[in-house]
């Protein structure tokens, strides 16, 4: 499980002065979901331009599956780049039928792709004439077509309404589910953290920081308590896990000290006598690590 | 190489601007051909109403061997319908970006470049096909004797025709990979020969015609005009090259090469 998929040595991109890309070394491994992060412009799509192919590099190396990149190896991947880039007079069907042909592709697996994204009843109807939305989907069909091992996807929820959102995690979620190692450029940290199990944060080209989304917030725990209890807050005091303590909305938010977790204070308090009604453990937003690392950079 | 022709033709089959050009192209093209005799007719009732008197009869427009030089010469001048229509397959895959998504999808520049040679390709021997079809019909109907030995005379040109389509093809393709704007191309193709012809006349001044004149062939325009000479001289008693020149062939060849060869070198070079 633990096989490298993508490796990247010393990336870099110039253009003309700005280096778009500095000196990036990335290590994605099979069946994660890989995150990238960072603000507009930091160097994310050029980044996957150049492990597509699309853009050449200025020095530095990538491979994938441990191999020198050819166009072989790109029809193994699905990806789609900034936004979904389609013929806009044939229809979504045949443009499937395109990227199949390109990819060497199976067109056995359109009808199930279409069905995938939710687009078998639009499949006839030319590119042109769909929402930005039902765009996006042929995008993630397209990329899903030939059935790849990594699919590449970046800002697939640009643009989109809460609706369209939703819909596009669900699609991301059950494609993960199946295994696929997965590739996701945002500037959205929520979609990041809610589908992604690795991220890595990007700024100005330069890579800020790497890890396992799990991570985010170690070592500083904060647990949620409510129960029917007058003195709950000062049995809360009393626990020597606790740190500072904070009453919001009726709801006591405990920061716990290093080495304390939530069931730690759940068994003090069951032993005082005290049955929680809500007990959560809260750990720190990837927002929150994000705008850190940023402003460590400064 | 089967392969990414098919590729390039299903991007195109369900396009109706391809539908259109193509049609209206060899429409054009097989109308006039075939219609030579008519024009002629046209042509001689206005000499009578002139009161001189033409026997169509005896310009053999449509006999074997003259026809094969004097239908190709015509068909020539279709060539730039059938060039705006490569110009805009070619600029559509950049304006779509669709040349992008093609090579993430898995095409190499090369590979993608090829699919565009090889409908240039099939495109030119389409227009062979067609002449050739033109050429024996109405080459049967108009020649009062029918000799093998005529019959063959003059097919050489049907080669040249192949490279004089090609060429320019390859050479609308070039141009449109280099510009990427439809419209511009199609402008710059179309007064491509007037600023060859600009160029031609400020190089070679009078004074310099003797020395390097023989040069003038070797530009790009000219090479492909020169594949198949005017041939309506030769009815006023004029001398004309009335076969294909080894010297001409050889030059549109290398410029078809080059042509090709340097769509593929910027799109190699180029971040796409």
């Amino acid at each position: 499980m633990n096989e490298v998929v993508l490796s990247t040595h010393q990336l870099t991109k110039n253009y003309g002065k700005l280096c778009a890309v500095n000196q990036l070394n990335l290590e994605v491994k099979r069946g994660q979901i890989f995150g990238m992060l960072g603000p507009n412009g930091s160097g994310k799509t050029t980044t996957l331009g150049m492990l597509m192919g699309v853009t050449n590099p200025s020095s530095g190396s990538f491979s994938w599956f441990g191999e020198p990149a050819t166009h072989h190896t790109r029809k193994k991947i699905g990806a789609v780049l900034e936004h979904p880039i389609f013929y806009p007079y044939l229809s979504g069907q045949k443009n499937l039928e395109l990227n199949a042909m390109i990819k060497g592709a199976d067109p056995k697996n359109i009808p199930k792709v279409l069905k995938t994204v939710d687009l078998t009843l639009r499949k006839d109807d030319k590119y042109r004439t769909y929402s930005l939305g039902m765009k996006q989907r042929l995008a993630i069909a397209s990329a899903l077509v030939s059935d790849p091992i990594i699919l590449i996807l970046d800002e697939p929820t640009n643009g989109l309404d809460p609706m369209g959102i939703a819909e596009i995690r669900e699609i991301v979620k059950r494609i993960a589910d199946d295994g696929k190692t997965i590739i996701l450029a945002s500037h959205l940290l929520d979609e990041v953290q809610k589908v992604c199990t690795q991220f890595a944060v990007l700024r100005k080209g330069k890579l800020m920081h790497s890890g396992p989304v799990d991570d985010v917030g170690k070592g500083e725990e904060t647990v949620e308590v409510m129960a029917y209890h007058d003195d709950l807050g000062v049995l809360l005091q009393e626990f020597v896990g606790s740190g500072l303590i904070k009453k919001e909305n009726g709801v006591f938010q405990v920061m716990m000290k290093d080495g304390f977790h939530s069931q730690d204070l759940n068994r003090f308090l069951f032993e005082k006598g005290i049955v929680t009604s809500h007990l959560t453990t809260k750990k720190k937003s990837l927002e929150k690590q994000f705008l850190e690392i940023l402003a460590e950079a400064h | 190489m089967l392969h990414l022709l098919q590729i390039d033709l299903k991007k195109m089959t369900s396009y109706r601007t391809f539908w259109v050009i193509c049609g209206l192209y060899f429409l054009t093209l097989g109308f006039t051909t075939a219609s030579g005799m008519e024009i002629l007719k046209w042509i001689a009732s206005k000499f009578e109403d002139f009161g001189s008197s033409l026997n169509v009869n005896r310009i053999p427009l449509y006999h074997f061997p003259d026809i094969w030089q004097n239908l190709i010469w015509v068909s020539g001048l279709f060539k730039l319908v059938l060039a705006i229509m490569v110009v805009i397959s070619i600029t559509n895959e950049y304006q779509y970006r669709t040349l992008r998504q093609n090579v993430i999808d898995g095409m190499s520049r090369w590979e993608f470049v090829l699919s565009k040679v090889l409908t240039n390709v099939m495109l030119s021997l389409m227009s062979v096909g067609m002449l050739l079809l033109i050429i024996a019909v109405t080459g049967l109907i108009y020649t009062p004797e029918l000799s093998a030995m005529d019959m063959l005379t003059g097919s050489e040109f049907l080669f040249a025709y192949f490279l004089e389509i090609f060429a320019f093809l390859s050479y609308a393709l070039m141009l449109g990979v280099f510009v990427q704007r439809s419209g511009l191309t199609i402008v710059l193709l179309m007064l491509s020969h007037m600023i060859e012809a600009i160029i031609k006349l400020n190089l070679f001044r009078e004074s310099l015609e003797p020395s390097i004149g023989w040069l003038k062939q070797f530009f790009p325009l000219e090479s492909i005009t020169n594949l198949v000479s005017l041939p309506f001289p030769r009815y006023a008693f004029q001398e004309i090259q009335d076969t294909v020149s080894l010297t001409a062939v050889l030059i549109a060849l290398g410029w078809a090469f080059l042509f090709n060869y340097f769509s593929y070198l910027k799109l190699k070079r180029a971040d796409i």
